[in-house]
Formats: C-alpha cells, sequence, structure tokens
C-alpha cells in the first residue's frame, strides 16, 4: 500500500515541471497545466513495492519524481525490462478505457509518484480552451507515437558487437584513403628494387644473392631444387618446431614471469631480496648463456628453450612491475577503505590494473622470443626456422635463406597480433574508453 | 551543538548517534628530501556527530595529512583521534587501522576503471563477506536509482563525465553505511555548472543518511553552502585558525548562495584565509 | 593526551644491531644478504661434484665461484682480454650511432611528411618481423668484408628501435607548439631545429636503453656466430662474444662466466653513459 506522503512533499512548482516534461502537451494553457499539476496526487512506494501487476485493469497514469521504477514485461512474444527514472512518464493504456497493463512496475528505492486517473488527464487536455486543444483521438495517436516497441532484449549473438562495427567502419575509411595504395606502391618499390638489382641489372654487389623470381618459384614448386617448398613436408616441420618451442618458452616466461614481477611491483621485501640479482642478470646478452647453458643443460633442446624462455622472462617481469608501479595509488587505499583485505586488493586492484602493462611486456616479450630462439637455433639444436637459414647458408641453398627469412617475419607477426588482439579482448574496459574518447 | 545540525540530523526522531571526531592535540611530521617537514602541529578539533565539518586553508598546510591520518593511510607522531569514544591512533598505536567506518572519497576518483559502475558499487559488501552477491547487487542498484544514476550500471566509470564519476563513488561509500565520509576535494576538477549539481546531490544524500562529513576544499563558496561549520586552517603545520558557524538554515538551496548572510560569511572567511594563503605564498608551497 | 611511544624505526628490523648501524639502509641490507645467498648456493651446488660424489643436475655442471675469480684476475694482466672489450664496444658505438644517424631522419621524415609514410612504413612494418640476426647470411653474402656484414646486422638491431621511438614521440608532439611558433614568423629549418628535434629528444632518450640492449645482444649473437662459423682469430678483435665462445670450444669454463659477466658490466656501463648524455641534453625533463 502506498504510505502517506511525509512533510518533504513536493511542491507545486515542482509537479507543474515535472508534468509540463514529462507530458507531450505542451500547447496546453497556462490554466490547463496547473489544473493538471494540480490533480495529480503523490504517492510514495518503498523499495521493492509493486505498483501495478500486468493483467491488472488501467486507471493511472504515473510520473516518477524520485526514485526509479522497473517495468517488466514478460509474454509470449516478448521478455523485456525498462527502468525508468525521474521525469518519465509510464502507464500509458490508463488512457484507453478498459485496457489491462501490459507490464509489471515495481518500485526501485523509496520511490515518488506522481499519480493521476488517465480518464481525467483527457478530460482536461480535451476541455483546454487554447488553440492547443485535443481531442480524444489525438491523445491516444500521441501516446502511440511516444511509445515505440519496448526494445527487444540485445544478445550479443544478434546485435552486432560495438567493436566489430568500428573495425568495419576504420576499414572503410582505410580504403577510402591514399593508405593502401601507397603501401602497395611501397611494396611495389621494394621487391622492384630487388628484382632490378639482382635479375635485371645484375648489379655486382648482388651478383649472387637469389632474386625474388628464384625465391618464389623455389618456394610454389612441387619438386624444389634443395627440398624446402610450400609442398614439401619439411617445411612445415621446420615452422612447426619454431613454434612451438616459442610457445612453450612463452608459455613458461609468462607464467613466471607474471607472478614475479607482480610481487616485484606490489611487496617491498620481495623486491628488495630479488630485484638486485634480477638487474644483475638482466643485462647478460641472452647469447652469452648459450655455451654455459649448453654446458649445465642435458640434451639439444632444452638449451634452446631455456635461452628463449630467459629473454621473455626479463621483459614480461620487468613490464609487469613496471604495470604495478603506474597504477594510482589511491585506487589500493580505495579498496582497503572498502574493507578489502590485502590478498582482495592484490586481486581487485593490482592484477587488473597492471594489465595494460602486462600486454605491452607481452607483446614486447613475443618479439624478443624470436629473436632469441632465431639465434639459439642457428647456435644449437636442430631443425628450426633458423637452424635453416643457418644450414642452408652453409649448403650454399641461397633460395632458401630468403623463403626461411619471409617465414620467420610472418610467423613472427602472426604471432605478435595473435598477442595483442588477446590483450584488447581481456581489456574491455580500456577500449570502450579509448573509442569513447576519441582516441585513435 | 550546532542548532542547525540537531535539526538536520533528526531522522525518525533519532539523532545520529556515529561519526563523532575526537582530534586531540595531534602531531605529524614526514620525511621530504632527508629533511624534516612539519605538517601538523597540536592540531585539535571536535567534530560532532552528524556534522558537515569543511575544512579549509592554503595548499600544502597540512590538511590532506589530518585526512590521511583518520583514514589510517599513515600514523601520527604525537595526540590521538577517536571516533565515538573509540581510539583510532593514538598512545601505544600510531596508526589507525583503515576500515569501512572511514571511507575516503578521492580527488581525481578512485572507481576501479575495469568494474563496471555496479561492481564498483557493490564492491565494499561483497569483499566484506557482509552480503551475498546477489543481495549485493540489488542493494547497490537501489542505492545508484535513489541518487538518480540508474542506467549507468553496466558502463565502465571511464565512459561517465567526471561529475557521474564523483556520485558513483560516493554510492560507492555509502553502501557500506560508514559512520564518517573523507572527502579530500573531491570536486576540485569539474567545472562550476557540475559543481553545483554535486553539491545539491551531496546534501540530498546528506539529509537522507545524516553520515558524518569530513570535507577539505578550497573553494570557500562550497565550504560555506555545504558546511555546517568551517574550520579555517594555518598555513603548515596545520593548525585551526578559526572556526566559522554557518548559521543559515538547513535544508539548503540554491538561493541560500546571494543570501547576504551568506556573502557575509564569505567575506569573513576570505579574509581570513588569504592572511594565511599570503604566508604559504612567501613560504613557496608546492601544490599538496 | 600523552605523547605516544617513539615509532618503531622507519627503516625496519634486521636481524643483528651491528649490520644495521654499518649498513643502515634496509633495503641495501637485504640486497647484500640475496646476492651472497645466491653466491653460496652457486658455490655449493658448481663444487657439489667434489664434495658430494655425484654432481648436482643442471648446477653441477657449472664453473664455481672461486674459479671464475681466479680466472678474471688471471685474465686482468691478459691484453688479449681488453681488446676484446675494446672491439666490443667499438662496434655497439659505432652501431649505435650509425642506426641513430640513419634511424632518426627516417623516423622523423616518416612522421613529417605522410605520404613518405604511406610509402615506407608499410615497407618498414613488413621487414621488422625478421629478426636481424636471420639477415646474417643474406648480409655475409652481400657485404663485401666480415666487419661490413655483421656492422649491417648490428645496425638492424638498432635502427628497428629507433625509428619506432623517434616516431612516436615526433607523433606525440604537440601541434599547437608548431603552430604558435609559426604564427610568430618561424621558418620551417627553425621550427625544425629549435622545436622538433628538441621535442624528439625524449622519446629517443627513453628508448636508449632498449636500442643499447638490443644492439649489445645483436654485437654478441654476431660475435659468436662469426667466430664459431668462420673462425676469426681472437687477436683480431673477436670481441667479447668471441671470446666467449672460444672459451667454450678451448674448454675453459670459468671464462665463459668471466665473459659473461664483463658484457653484463659493459652493457650496464654503456648504458648508463647514454643516459648521462640524454640528461644533459635534455636539461629541462625533471630527473626524479
Amino acid at each position: 500500500m502506498p504510505q502517506a506522503a511525509p512533510s518533504n512533499a513536493l511542491t507545486l512548482l515542482d509537479a507543474k515541471a515535472l508534468v509540463a516534461a514529462a507530458l507531450p502537451f505542451g500547447g496546453l494553457t497556462e490554466a490547463t497545466q496547473t489544473a493538471l499539476a494540480e490533480s495529480f496526487e503523490q504517492a510514495h512506494y518503498a523499495s521493492g513495492e509493486t505498483i501495478y501487476a500486468a493483467g491488472a485493469l488501467s486507471d493511472d497514469l504515473f510520473i516518477v519524481a524520485r526514485g526509479a521504477v522497473r517495468l517488466q514485461r514478460k509474454d509470449v512474444a516478448l521478455e523485456s525490462e525498462t527502468i525508468v527514472s525521474r521525469g518519465s512518464a509510464f502507464g500509458w493504456t490508463a488512457l484507453a478505457e478498459g485496457a489491462a497493463r501490459r507490464n509489471r512496475a515495481i518500485a526501485i528505492g523509496a520511490t515518488v509518484l506522481l499519480r493521476l486517473r488517465g480518464a481525467k488527464l483527457v478530460d482536461l487536455a480535451a476541455n483546454d480552451p487554447g488553440p492547443g486543444r485535443i481531442s480524444c483521438d489525438d491523445v491516444i495517436a500521441a501516446i502511440r507515437a511516444i511509445q515505440q516497441p519496448p526494445p527487444a532484449r540485445k544478445t550479443a549473438k544478434t546485435a552486432t558487437p560495438w567493436r566489430l562495427q568500428l573495425k568495419l567502419f576504420q576499414a572503410g575509411e582505410w580504403l577510402r584513403s591514399p593508405k593502401p595504395y601507397l603501401m602497395l606502391l611501397g611494396y611495389a618499390a621494394l621487391f622492384g628494387f630487388w628484382h632490378l638489382a639482382v635479375e635485371v641489372l645484375r648489379l655486382p654487389r648482388f651478383a649472387e644473392m637469389p632474386g625474388p623470381s628464384d625465391v618464389f618459384r623455389e618456394w610454389i614448386s612441387d619438386n624444389p631444387i634443395y627440398g624446402v617448398s610450400l609442398h614439401t613436408s619439411v617445411y612445415y616441420h621446420h615452422i612447426l618446431i619454431s613454434l612451438r618451442r616459442v610457445a612453450l618458452a612463452f608459455i613458461f616466461a609468462t607464467a613466471l614471469g607474471v607472478p614475479t614481477g607482480l610481487l616485484l611491483g606490489w611487496s617491498k621485501t620481495f623486491r628488495d631480496y630479488v630485484f638486485p640479482l634480477f638487474e644483475m642478470l638482466r643485462p647478460i646478452p641472452i647469447l652469452a648463456w648459450v655455451p654455459l647453458s649448453i654446458i649445465m643443460l642435458p640434451g639439444s633442446e632444452l638449451p634452446v628453450l631455456f635461452l628463449t624462455f630467459l629473454a621473455s622472462f626479463f621483459a614480461t617481469a620487468l613490464n609487469t612491475m613496471l604495470g604495478v608501479k603506474s597504477i594510482d595509488p589511491s585506487l589500493a587505499l580505495a579498496a582497503q577503505c572498502l574493507g578489502a583485505s590485502r590478498w582482495q586488493v592484490f586481486r581487485h586492484v593490482i592484477a587488473p590494473g597492471a594489465l595494460p602493462f602486462i600486454f605491452t611486456g607481452l607483446q614486447i616479450s613475443i618479439g624478443v622470443s624470436w629473436f632469441s630462439l632465431v639465434a639459439a637455433e642457428m647456435v644449437s639444436g636442430q631443425f628450426g626456422l633458423g637452424y635453416l637459414i643457418n644450414t642452408s647458408y652453409t649448403m650454399v641453398q641461397y633460395p632458401t635463406i630468403v623463403i626461411a627469412m619471409i617465414t620467420l617475419g610472418a610467423v613472427g607477426a602472426v604471432t605478435s597480433v595473435a598477442v595483442r588482439l588477446a590483450g584488447s579482448w581481456l581489456m574491455d574496459w580500456r577500449g570502450r574508453h579509448l573509442a569513447t574518447s576519441g582516441a585513435r | 551543538m550546532n542548532a542547525q545540525l540537531r535539526q538536520t540530523v533528526q531522522r525518525g526522531g533519532q539523532t545520529s548517534l556515529r561519526g563523532a571526531i575526537e582530534i586531540v592535540d595531534v602531531v605529524k611530521s614526514y620525511d621530504q628530501g632527508g629533511a624534516s617537514v612539519q605538517a601538523v602541529d597540536h592540531c585539535s578539533l571536535s567534530i560532532p556527530a552528524g556534522e558537515i565539518c569543511m575544512i579549509v586553508g592554503p595548499s600544502g598546510c597540512g590538511k590532506t595529512t589530518l585526512l590521511n591520518a583518520i583514514a589510517g593511510f599513515h600514523g601520527i607522531d604525537g595526540g590521538a583521534i577517536t571516533l565515538d569514544g573509540r581510539t583510532l591512533c593514538g598512545q601505544g598505536r600510531p596508526k589507525a587501522e583503515i576500515g569501512a567506518d572511514r571511507i575516503v572519497v578521492f580527488q581525481n576518483g578512485a572507481l576501479f576503471p575495469w568494474k563496471t559502475n555496479l561492481d564498483n558499487v557493490a564492491f565494499g559488501p561483497i569483499v566484506q563477506k557482509r552480503l551475498t552477491k546477489a543481495e549485493a547487487y540489488e542493494k547497490a542498484r537501489e542505492l545508484m536509482a535513489e541518487a538518480g544514476l540508474s542506467g549507468h550500471e553496466r558502463a565502465y566509470p571511464g565512459e561517465l563525465s567526471s561529475g557521474l564519476q564523483r556520485r558513483v563513488e560516493i554510492v560507492r561509500a555509502l553502501m557500506n553505511d560508514p559512520a564518517v565520509l573523507l572527502l579530500d576535494e573531491p570536486y576540485r576538477a569539474l567545472d562550476a555548472l557540475t559543481k553545483s549539481v554535486m553539491h545539491e546531490a551531496l546534501l540530498e544524500t546528506y539529509y537522507r543518511t545524516g553520515v558524518t562529513i569530513f570535507f577539505i576544499t578550497h573553494d570557500l563558496e562550497e565550504a560555506i553552502f555545504l558546511g555546517h561549520r568551517v574550520v579555517a586552517m594555518t598555513s603548515r603545520p596545520c593548525r585551526p585558525k578559526r572556526i566559522f558557524e554557518i548559521d543559515i538554515p538547513h535544508p539548503r538551496s540554491y538561493d541560500a548562495l546571494t543570501s547576504t548572510r551568506f556573502r557575509e560569511l564569505a567575506a569573513e572567511i576570505s579574509a581570513c584565509v588569504d592572511e594565511e594563503a599570503i604566508k604559504s605564498f612567501a613560504l613557496g608551497e608546492r601544490e599538496g | 593526551m600523552s605523547d605516544i611511544a617513539a615509532n618503531a624505526p622507519a627503516t625496519g628490523r634486521s636481524n643483528s644491531i651491528w649490520a644495521r648501524r654499518l649498513i643502515p639502509d634496509l633495503a641495501t641490507r637485504r640486497a647484500l644478504i640475496a646476492i651472497t645467498a645466491a653466491l653460496l648456493v652457486w658455490q655449493v651446488g658448481a663444487t657439489s661434484g667434489s664434495w658430494l660424489g655425484t654432481p648436482l643436475p643442471i648446477i653441477g655442471a657449472a664453473p664455481a665461484p672461486d674459479a671464475v675469480l681466479t680466472a678474471w684476475t688471471k685474465l686482468l694482466g691478459d691484453p688479449g682480454y681488453w681488446q676484446s672489450w675494446v672491439s666490443s664496444l667499438l662496434r655497439v658505438t659505432l652501431g649505435f650511432i650509425a642506426a641513430t644517424a640513419i634511424g632518426a631522419p627516417f623516423g622523423l621524415a616518416l612522421s613529417s611528411w605522410s605520404i613518405f609514410r604511406g610509402l615506407a612504413f608499410p615497407v618498414f612494418e613488413l621487414l621488422r618481423p625478421i629478426p636481424p640476426l636471420a639477415w646474417v647470411p643474406a648480409s655475409i653474402i652481400f657485404w663485401p668484408t666480415q666487419e661490413l656484414s655483421i656492422a649491417f646486422v648490428i645496425f638492424l638491431g638498432g635502427f628497428y628501435t629507433i625509428v619506432l621511438n623517434i616516431l612516436g614521440g615526433a607523433d606525440a608532439l604537440d601541434p599547437r607548439l608548431i603552430q604558435s611558433a609559426r604564427s610568430m614568423g618561424a621558418s620551417r629549418w627553425t621550427i625544425f631545429r629549435r622545436l622538433i628535434l628538441p621535442g624528439v629528444l625524449p622519446s629517443l632518450g627513453v628508448g636508449m636503453e632498449t636500442a643499447i640492449g638490443v644492439t649489445w645482444e645483436v654485437v654478441v649473437a654476431a660475435e659468436m656466430i662469426s667466430g664459431g662459423s668462420s673462425g676469426a682469430s681472437a687477436s683480431s678483435g673477436g670481441g667479447l662474444g668471441f671470446f666467449i665462445w672460444n672459451s667454450y670450444v678451448g674448454g675453459a669454463y670459468p671464462n665463459i662466466v668471466v665473459g659473461m659477466i664483463s658484457i653484463g658490466f659493459a652493457g650496464y656501463f654503456s648504458s648508463a653513459l647514454a643516459r648521462w648524455a640524454m640528461g644533459r641534453a635534455t636539461p629541462w625533463l625533471k630527473r626524479t
């Protein structure tokens, strides 16, 4: 039951303003508007109280003065929910005689509503002496105009995701600019120069180099001269071996590096003990570890994995640490004020807050992984793209060198993009923020 | 007790009993680049429960240090601070425990950018395990609706304007039913129009909940409009120089700004604060 | 209320009082503890073959710290060792200068002329994922001398990093600065010399440590690879990378570690030098 109005009731002025804003009858005379405002009653509802149920006879039109109301609709065809707040009018079916409520209205929080018999509203509006006078039919037409069908609940599957829309838009923009054509021109210049220098002009320095047509022909050939092409399985074998090594090393480095970095940033004790050792080992170039790793680690695969892991680990841990340091300290304090324990602060503030830096670190780390892998493969280990480059050189199989180089570049780029996409997917909140703030 | 205060704090016939702060003879200095800087020097202040106490003073004078000490962000070197008779920090315990009975609203906002507004608001009761997730979300939705913020639940803080962000942050604090709200120049970065809306919203919230408010600001008009009392602090090290009773009746609306009494108070307080500001400027204070 | 008891010392507590007096800084004390512990573990593990009977896995095969120290003291008197230092440092310096000399104008050109950017940047991004070391064979085929081919690869290493940093810095330059300069009648050359160049320096500084790091990596790698495959002699300036590889091949394992530590020092030293130089070139940036 709605309660009696307490002392802080709405003034008439307030009610008039609400009525004028909420109803489509701005053309009514001053007198009618005042009469309308006076006719509205105030009704107070407690949180969760039902204002009216679906199917009930509609008699009152409501305007929200304070709080909010949830309108739920559940029928065979549609299920929807809208929340209306201060200034909105609802319950329009009251204006049609004998209509039943379509929605169920529930108060959210302590709510104050202005309430008027639908019939009375029609009456007042119809009897307005001024030019704004409207008939009953006009009113109903006006209602229909305002009341759009309730929005169908958009699931992620049916509506186009906002990010896809953004990407499509950007793609369209890009195609319309001169950029793609300049890009093609640039590539043409590169390959053109290469072709000219090696195959056409046969410049002295380029004498022994393979030209693009040699490389391309070898690459697509069914029966390649040096045994490596798109059609040979050994090609894919090399690619997979390198990929597998990078994947293993990268995953390990991330699994170890992120927690290390988080701790380094978060705990002064940990940082005091561990960071000096970390900073002493970090400047040593990865390849300088080659002989030591061959001596210390058994087999030929482990040293390669270790070297790739090491480079990746340092990059990830360092960037994660910087990420933690970059978090606004008031966020951690705010969480503590709200009652979070140290661990909860870590989980809810530090870890998500450091994510952007972590992902920058991961992108650097994947690049560094490839760098180290190639170096390591060239020096030790068997199979893999780096190894292929080295052996092709020693066996004077020059086109294969270029094939391997290009493949390396392509695979490296794909993995970088994959890491970047994973990052932007995980950090949805950042993307939305950047999109709405107009950043490129 | 301030007559206005007594009136506004009536809630269902009962006066609010929570949130009385006693700052007794507090001393605090800190290290800056090797030299010791005295931030607070034998500062004493009594804030009754349910009061809106505005703290004004020149930049860098130590007001934030005082707020941080109440919140428990750092300790004090001498004196004591109590809340409702219970010692927060003092003899034997230099640093107060950070707790949900005194919640801080920060200058540049401290909503968690990676959580939705609803998640932010519901954060407190959930991590304290006082409510289940469902209950917390329901209550959060209610409070947001009461504050006129419904419709923004699923958005991220970064998508809102700064004014709306502050309001969400205040709702987040109120979810935990704190005894005291500690506000450190929360509206400093907002434009004048948004500030007016914020003031009204804050007062509305205050009338509903009766929470004690400890509010640091540079804006004298803001101080007079909102507060029951305005405490003018000296330059560093800070100590209350003069306390002004704002006898403009509650509930206040914006026509209070143009009333004669308001203008009189503004002139008085301004003169008092300017004196200290000039002293600070001469000392070359950097922004606190 | 009387004064509270004295605070616990800000430096925290450690095990022994004499240690606290000798080295008052907590962080340094902990660092020394960690390093000492690590050295002990290393020593014990590396010599596990002799005192345990069978060497521990992995750590057991490492050269022991005392052997390393002995080897190092011997090497300090060996001119070949110092020659390696000089060779490597020379390569790094020249490579870095070359990378900057070509990379900086390239990056600036990319930023200033959009047509050039549209043409050249995609090509740059196409070639960048190919690791510099993958260019070694191609480089050896192309360039007439061994030294030049190594230099090219070293150059490539730093080139990519520097271009990206300069591009980022140039893109981020506030266009209003340039507009106001133009409105004051500055010529294009003046704008370039007095506005763009200094404006870009900080981002060059930021990327410098990375660029030097990458250059060192490539130098060591190139020295090891070319030393390993074509057998350049140590006296012709194989560099520290070659020194390490040679020590490995020759079975002088403690020398490997000496080489590694030497490179670590050299790398740290060159980064510090570069940072100092950058600091002198950009006095307006506040150093914390």
